[in-house]
């Protein structure tokens, strides 16, 4: 479902300095897999799920999504693929503040090649318990529900693969439990190949499978090597 | 979803932001529209009113304009007066005739053909003394008179110029004695309603609401009854058979004063969303009668060679106003003797006073308006006459044609017929083209001082624009993040660039329908203003006259296929506020199009 070929990113800092941030030479999601990416902040966790979203391109290397060679495409493209193929689920949610509940699950409907599936995403919403706040806005649920919508929303255009970036985060440990199953279970049920990142043990354990990102990602691990070797 | 309900999401989202930026958009378009709609409305109202019936105007000598906005809208000082025979020279012969019968000069003629007669009947023409007679009343200006007396029977020198002529008076007011609304006061004739159309073009006539249009001279009111324009009833809440006195002069002057006699209103007319609406219009021989209206002629030893009691068989001798007759002129010897030897007659006067001589019972109470005589026509003024030119003209050029020669002096040549003439008679006369006048008026002011406030307002909305900019600019640190979150649910650079442009659209659009509206209620609130000023109509239905597509830029490629279709100059503020939306949206709508997903996602 997922494949990434000697993926390689870095930023070019104000001073015209280059900094690595991605090294991968290969990684794979199979569909229908739960894979957690485990690592601590600054290793790469969030620009790795954009590289495969496709928000950014990588310097080098390629991103396979159901077998389509993203990389290859232009940002236009890459766009439309993300929005038909992938769901993603924010750290902080990112619900949009002037639309409701339902109005937000319909707006991951709208940028997809799909029709517009109102009932879906009522169902999706009672799915996961929110069928009386369909119409409440954002500030007017409380962070688990927000959440909940957030789960909804990626869930919409039943995509191949969900990208959940630490979702659970901003939510209080009796919630997390309750989000990752949501999600964990969401995906079993539709099929869908998860990667989820985070650096809470607890929630990764729960999984098929558990990546250390600092141990697959090169600059960071030889980051750490050097600094091992030096002391 | 589509893009405008997102778009309509975030306005809604920003409330107070949003509805600022509305209004302020709102005001701007509220300028325009009533600029636009008043102007437009007057514009049309004025130029309707050029094919109002008559295309050339008669009045006295000097401006031109000041004569048309006193004739066709009403407005302005009045000007001075011409001589009443000028309108007769646009009358046919049997007018003509009717009316200098009631002449000093005809009657003048008259004692002396009836001298002439007494004579030849006594068979005394061979004596000295009748010779000397003669002699003495019949001066050179009498031997004119008589050879003239012939033409006063044929049709006037422009009566083959003429399809309609219509004289008017101005000079005085209504005031309504309650709430202080004051309206002219038009002394015409009954063909001023009969004659006169409101549209050349579709030959539209007045209509009556309520009752009739006034007779010259009425069993039940004398020559007293008056004609009301819609507004006039409207406003002061007077029908038929109430009573209306005339303030003589400008009302709000000192000098102005109230005119004792009362006319009946035996008229109400439909609105015609014209000045109109807002005259009281006179019986023009009742009108002369008034006090202060009549014009003291110089030559009165005349008066009193007339024996007007011989000639008028109903008619007694009457008072006469001294302040009506100046003092005897040293030219005026000849008609010393007879002046000694005749009682005055009457001239324009209540008929009264010495019938108590003749009749020894006293007479039943009768209406003192009944007993009146019309005033002769040398002691007549008008302010001007409407003349609609004759319709055999092809070329459509007498309208140009008769100023002009009207201009060299022609109708002065008409007063030849008697030698009795107001004191400081406005003899200079001149015909205007009311078409020429207003259109120059048009050109000269009104049009560059409509450009300058279209202009200022059209900044207003530039500046509204603006507002619109500045709102959606403010956001959009919050909007990055937003923008950045529906790029990454998979929206293209250009979704989120249409969904800002759609938001600058949608908050334009609905501050001009705001705007639109307001300016329309602002048209009705200004109604009585611009009703009061100009005579017309404004109403919130009224709209901007339409604008000829085929005129317009771009538009004019298609002339063929349009032909002449027009649409309110007010429809043109859709697509221009659009445009404007688009351009003042560009640079948050570019900005929304370089988001930094990543970096917007971090925030």
């Amino acid at each position: 479902m997922l494949k990434l070929e000697n993926i390689k990113k870095s930023f070019v800092q104000p001073d015209g300095t280059s900094v690595p941030i991605l090294d991968i030479p290969d990684f794979q999601v199979n569909a229908g897999e739960q894979v957690v990416l485990l690592g601590p902040s600054g290793c790469g966790k969030t620009t790795m799920l954009h590289t495969i979203a496709g928000i950014t391109n990588p310097d080098s290397g390629k991103v396979f999504v159901d077998s389509v060679e993203l990389t290859r495409y232009s940002e236009a493209a890459r766009d439309r693929i993300r929005a038909d193929k992938m769901g993603y689920i924010f750290q902080t949610f990112n619900l949009l503040p002037g639309f409701s509940a339902l109005e937000n699950v319909l707006l991951g409907m709208t940028f997809a090649r799909k029709k517009l599936l109102p009932k879906r995403a009522k169902t999706l919403l009672e799915k996961i318990g929110l069928g009386h706040r369909l119409n409440n806005k954002p500030n007017q649920l409380s962070v688990g529900e927000q959440q909940r919508v957030a789960i909804a929303r990626s869930l919409a255009n039943q995509p191949k693969l969900l990208l959940a970036d630490e979702p659970t985060a901003n939510v209080d440990p009796r919630n997390q439990q309750h989000i990752v199953e949501l999600i964990a279970k969401s995906c079993r049920e539709e099929n869908i190949a998860l990667l989820m990142v985070t650096h809470a043990m607890e929630v990764a354990n729960q999984f098929d499978r558990i990546v250390r990102l600092d141990e697959l990602n090169r600059v960071v691990a030889d980051a750490r090597a050097s600094a091992g070797t030096e002391t | 979803m589509n893009v405008f309900l997102i778009a309509w999401r975030s306005i809604q989202h920003r409330g107070l932001g949003s509805l600022l930026t509305i209004i302020s958009m709102a005001l701007g378009v509220m300028m325009v529209v009533a600029v636009l709609t008043i102007h437009g409305v007057v514009d049309t109202s004025f130029k309707n009113n050029n094919s109002f019936g008559y295309n050339m105007i008669v009045g006295a000598r000097g401006g031109g304009l000041q004569l048309t906005l006193n004739s066709v809208y009403y407005l302005s000082r009045p000007v001075e007066a011409i001589p009443y025979e000028y309108y007769l020279a646009f009358c046919d012969g049997e007018t003509r005739e009717r009316e200098l019968q009631r002449s000093i000069g005809f009657e003048a003629r008259q004692t002396i053909d009836d001298t002439q007669a007494l004579i030849d009947s006594l068979g005394v023409a061979s004596c000295p003394v009748s010779h000397a007679l003669i002699d003495a009343a019949t001066t050179d200006s009498y031997r004119y008179q008589q050879d003239e007396a012939m033409r006063i029977r044929k049709d006037g020198v422009y009566r083959r110029w003429t399809h309609i002529a219509v004289p008017m008076c101005l000079g005085d007011s209504y005031v309504h004695p309650s709430t202080g609304d004051a309206f002219k006061c038009v002394g015409t004739k009954p063909s001023f309603f009969t004659d006169l159309v409101l549209d050349v073009d579709t030959e539209e006539k007045f209509e009556f609401a309520q009752g009739r249009n006034f007779i010259e001279e009425s069993p039940e009111h004398g020559y007293f009854e008056c004609v009301i324009g819609a507004a006039v009833a409207r406003r002061c809440g007077l029908g038929i058979g109430d009573r209306v006195q005339a303030t003589h002069g400008d009302p709000s002057s000192d000098s102005s004063h109230l005119h004792e006699q009362n006319y009946t209103i035996v008229g109400v007319l439909n609105g015609t969303g014209t000045p109109h609406d807002r005259v009281v219009f006179l019986n023009m021989e009742g009108f002369f009668l008034m006090e202060d209206h009549a014009k003291p002629v110089e030559d009165d030893s005349i008066l009193g060679a007339v024996d007007r009691d011989e000639a008028e068989d109903d008619q007694d001798a009457a008072d006469i106003d001294p302040d009506l007759v100046d003092p005897f002129d040293d030219e005026n010897d000849t008609f010393e003797n007879a002046l000694q030897t005749t009682p005055p007659p009457a001239v324009g006067n209540q008929r009264e006073a010495e019938t108590d001589d003749l009749v020894d019972e006293p007479l039943p109470p009768v209406n003192p308006d009944l007993q009146r005589v019309p005033l002769p026509v040398e002691q007549r003024e008008v302010t001007s006459i409407l003349v609609r030119t004759s319709l055999k003209d092809p070329y459509g050029l007498l309208p140009d044609m008769l100023p002009a020669q009207i201009g060299e002096g022609d109708l002065e040549r008409t007063l030849d017929w008697t030698p009795f003439r107001p004191v400081k008679s406005q003899k200079a006369a001149q015909g205007v083209n009311p078409v020429s006048e207003v259109t120059r008026l048009f050109e000269g002011i009104v049009d560059p001082i409509r450009w300058l406030l279209l202009a200022l307002t059209s900044m207003i909305c530039v500046v509204s624009s603006i507002s619109i900019v500045v709102g959606i600019y403010n956001s959009m640190n919050q909007r990055q993040h937003e923008i950045a979150v529906m790029r990454a649910l998979g929206a293209s650079r250009g979704k989120v660039m249409s969904i800002m442009l759609c938001e600058s659209i949608l908050l334009a659009v609905a501050g001009g329908l705001l705007g639109w509206i307001a300016g329309h209620g602002l048209n009705a609130l200004l109604s009585p203003i611009v009703e009061d000023r100009t005579g017309v109509q404004v109403g919130f239905f009224s709209f901007a006259p339409g604008l000829e597509l085929s005129k317009l830029p771009v538009l004019e490629n298609f002339a063929s296929v349009l032909g002449k279709a027009s649409v309110s100059s007010e429809i043109l503020l859709v697509p221009v506020l659009v445009l404007l939306a688009i351009l003042v949206g560009l640079y948050p709508a570019v900005s929304a199009y370089r988001t930094d997903v990543s970096k917007s996602l971090g925030k």
